[in-house]
């Protein structure tokens, strides 16, 4: 999390995203958050090394990992253009890790405050991180189950190519058998590796697999840190003794006593109040996945129900937005120039996401109307305009086909969780 | 439990095996081999160097022309300076779609091909005498559109022979296009090698800034040439004072050189080009859809006799088809050609998922 916020600011994404971005695209139910001004942006930022450091080193522990929570969460309702499974992923864990004791030894905190020291801890502290890694990757495994992706090698098919000059295996990158052997191999993984990380007669084998696997999609997929994250985190599958041992290890560095051998207990402390949440947050995190089945039309298409459900590089999607400023009382049009509105990374986003088109329409509606616009000699006031869009799209590989239509002033559409019945529909 | 996990094993592999032997058996009919190698070859040699070698002639030409008709300034000596004048602007249009590398590097896109030129800015520095072209704030009073204003202009033979500093702004702007385009061909010859090499999917990759430079200067052309001045961004009001060397009038035959110049950067002319990846990738429906609107835009192109300005007066909804055929090849270009190679059109790198 250190190097990830690190590399974060290192490369100037907090001014590209956060700072140089007129409008943001927040989420439905969270649009009051909004950003700082301007270099103010990198404050959270800052409180993130920090509390990630508190984290590490178990200083201060709960506070440095409600912080971290708390920053993280804000960075990422700001804008739906960065959405990524991975940071949505690196929030629940980390709201999970406020609830979870993880300071109790080898720690500062545990050094400036000796009684908090416990060579125990509850099962559920382990199993509720368990569970949300074998969420992860199960989710992602079901979703892979789809006909674009087992049976049309598809988006991996096009992503694959692309890579045939480099060294040695380049060649095969074009194979078809190979863009189909990865997505049958990479569903079965996602499907089954959380099982074999189970089984203790599996678990080393299976443990070699997420570092090779992680790896060779670290290698050909610009991903960021998430191979590093999953590979360290499915360390948490391991025995307690095998941790006790690094432990241990750890320990001896620091010219420590050399502590008796514990295990985990059972005891039933946890309150009845932190118990019905934990099933509450598990039965959310089981049933929002498949939320999309309460929509009808193509999930890949509409979008609807697609975030927070684990569709891990499922969709290649490429569209070409154009927007129109349409003036009522006189019938006369401006195509909207999109970069005077919207960074590239916004774009492209938007002009595949339905909830974003809307989005976009109510901005360009609020900055046109009541506008005076001067033309050489002309002069226009709008009032109450109406926003049209042609939008088309191309969807894994797909010749491209018309999204949305010049047919409804998008402005006036409501904007909710309800089916976009204005999208056009998908021609498989 | 033991069993249940053999039997599970054996089940995935069996799996795993059906699935590439089913997705192996349809023998598919050879697909022509590709390799973004070769087109980055073809590319470099065969479009690039040579775009740039001709520039660099043209822009010469000009300067030796513009020197005669300083030292004897009449009529004739202005018309031969203002056809290579013209000539450079012509070659330029092939140029500045690749915008990466060192032309990127000295900012030459800005610095030679910025239109509106700003008149008022010119005559200031004009009448003071005293300028530093290579300056931001210069940068719409310098370039190719700048000598469309000096060398057009009403009375611009007189003003030219009447004003010494008028004189020398013409050779100044020569100059300084000189200098630039002079260092950035030299710069590519050193680059080219760094550029056949970078083969990789990454957004900074040859291939990838190629795809994301020819798109945008696609749709630069279609925006800034035609779209902004028949009015498809005020309104359907016409902006006659954003065409594009309004003095001159050769608008439309820049806008056709620029078509010319994209088509052959999407072709590779005869060489390995956009076309050929296509093919291999058993695209050859969207390949033919792109010659043929590069051809139809052309061809209406072709039907436009007077010049922008008169056009828009006169024949604005045959402006508004031409508008429209450039608007229908963007998503053809930007959206299945991009989508088809695997590349991100995006100008930033970013963390996946």
């Amino acid at each position: 999390m250190l190097f990830g916020v690190l590399r974060f600011i290192s490369k100037g994404w907090v001014y590209q995203l956060y700072i140089e971005p007129e409008y943001f695209f927040g989420y439905l139910g969270f649009e009051w958050v909004k950003p700082l001004d301007g270099n103010f942006m990198y404050l959270p930022f800052i409180l993130m090394v920090i509390a990630a450091l508190g984290i590490l080193l178990g200083a201060f522990y709960r506070f440095s990992a409600f912080l971290f929570f708390i920053c993280f969460t804000y960075v990422e309702l700001l804008d739906k253009s960065n959405y990524l499974n991975h940071y949505y992923f690196v929030s629940l864990m980390n709201f999970l890790m406020i609830l979870v004791p993880a300071h109790r030894r080898f720690s500062i905190d545990s050094w400036i405050n000796p009684n908090i020291r416990q060579k125990t801890t509850e099962q559920w502290h382990i199993g509720i991180l368990k569970f949300q890694l074998a969420v992860v990757y199960i989710f992602a495994g079901i979703a892979k189950l789809n006909s674009d992706w087992l049976f049309e090698a598809q988006p991996l098919g096009t992503w694959l190519q692309a890579h045939h000059n480099i060294p040695i295996v380049g060649g095969l990158m074009q194979e078809k058998w190979l863009a189909f052997a990865f997505s049958w191999t990479g569903c079965i993984y996602d499907l089954f590796i959380v099982f074999f990380l189970l089984s203790n007669r599996f678990r080393p084998y299976a443990y070699f697999f997420v570092i090779f696997f992680h790896l060779v999609t670290w290698y050909l997929f610009p991903i960021g840190v998430f191979p590093w994250v999953m590979i360290f985190s499915t360390l948490i599958f391991f025995h307690e003794e095998k941790h006790q041992k690094f432990l241990h290890w750890l320990e001896r560095l620091f010219n420590k006593e050399r502590p008796a051998k514990t295990l985990i207990t059972k005891p039933r402390s946890t309150s009845a109040a932190m118990r019905y949440f934990l099933i509450v947050f598990i039965a959310a995190q089981l049933l929002i996945p498949f939320r999309y089945v309460l929509y009808p039309g193509d999930l890949f298409w509409n979008e609807e129900g697609f975030r927070f459900s684990w569709r891990v590089m499922l969709i290649h999607k490429e569209g070409y937005a154009t927007f129109y400023l349409h003036d009522k009382a006189t019938g006369r049009e401006s195509e909207i120039n999109n970069a005077k509105f919207l960074t590239q990374t916004q774009e492209d986003q938007m002009a595949t996401q339905p909830d974003m088109i809307l989005q976009y329409a109510r901005i360009l509606k609020e900055h046109y109307d009541g506008k005076t616009l001067h033309y050489g000699d002309y002069k226009f006031k709008i009032e109450d305009p109406a926003i049209y869009a042609r939008i088309y799209v191309s969807l894994n590989g797909r010749p491209s086909q018309l999204f949305v239509d010049k047919k409804q002033d998008l402005a006036s559409l409501p904007y909710n969780l309800k089916h976009r019945d204005w999208v056009e529909p998908f021609q498989p | 439990m033991t069993t249940f996990n053999r039997l599970s094993i054996i089940g995935l592999l069996a799996v795993l095996i059906l699935g590439t032997a089913v997705s192996c058996k349809p023998a598919p009919d050879p697909i022509p081999e590709f390799d973004k190698a070769s087109l980055l070859v073809n590319i470099a040699d065969n479009q690039i160097m040579p775009a740039l070698d001709d520039f660099d002639a043209k822009i010469g030409t000009l300067e030796t022309d513009y020197l005669v008709f300083q030292a004897n300034p009449n009529a004739t000596t202005f018309e031969t300076a203002r056809n290579s004048w013209k000539d450079a602007y012509i070659s330029w249009q092939t140029v500045k779609i690749y915008d990466f590398g060192p032309i990127r590097d000295y900012a030459l896109k800005g610095a030679t091909g910025t239109f509106p030129t700003d008149t008022t800015k010119i005559n200031n520095n004009i009448a003071s005498g005293s300028y530093t072209l290579g300056t931001a704030a210069n940068v719409d009073a310098v370039g190719l559109p700048s000598l469309d204003y000096l060398f057009y202009r009403n009375d611009a033979l007189s003003t030219l022979m009447n004003s010494s500093n008028a004189m020398q702004y013409g050779l100044d702007v020569i100059q300084k296009m000189k200098t630039e385009i002079a260092s950035v061909n030299s710069q590519w010859t050193s680059y080219r090698g760094t550029f056949i090499a970078s083969t990789g999917t990454e957004t900074t990759s040859s291939f990838s800034e190629f795809v994301n430079e020819f798109n945008r200067d696609y749709e630069l052309a279609k925006n800034a040439k035609v779209g902004i001045p028949i009015g498809k961004q005020s309104l359907d009001i016409a902006l006659p004072e954003y065409i594009e060397a309004r003095y001159s009038g050769i608008s439309l035959d820049l806008l056709e050189a620029s078509v010319v110049g994209l088509k052959n950067a999407y072709t590779g002319g005869t060489g390995v080009g956009f076309d050929d990846y296509l093919l291999h990738l058993e695209r050859s429906d969207l390949n033919n859809s792109i010659i043929a609107n590069f051809d139809g835009i052309l061809a209406k192109i072709g039907t436009f006799n007077g010049t922008l300005e008169e056009e828009i007066q006169n024949n604005w909804s045959e402006l508004n088809d031409l508008y429209t055929l450039l608007q229908g090849q963007v998503v053809y270009l930007k959206t299945d050609m991009t989508s088809a190679f695997g590349v991100l059109i995006t100008y930033q790198d970013n963390d996946g998922d």
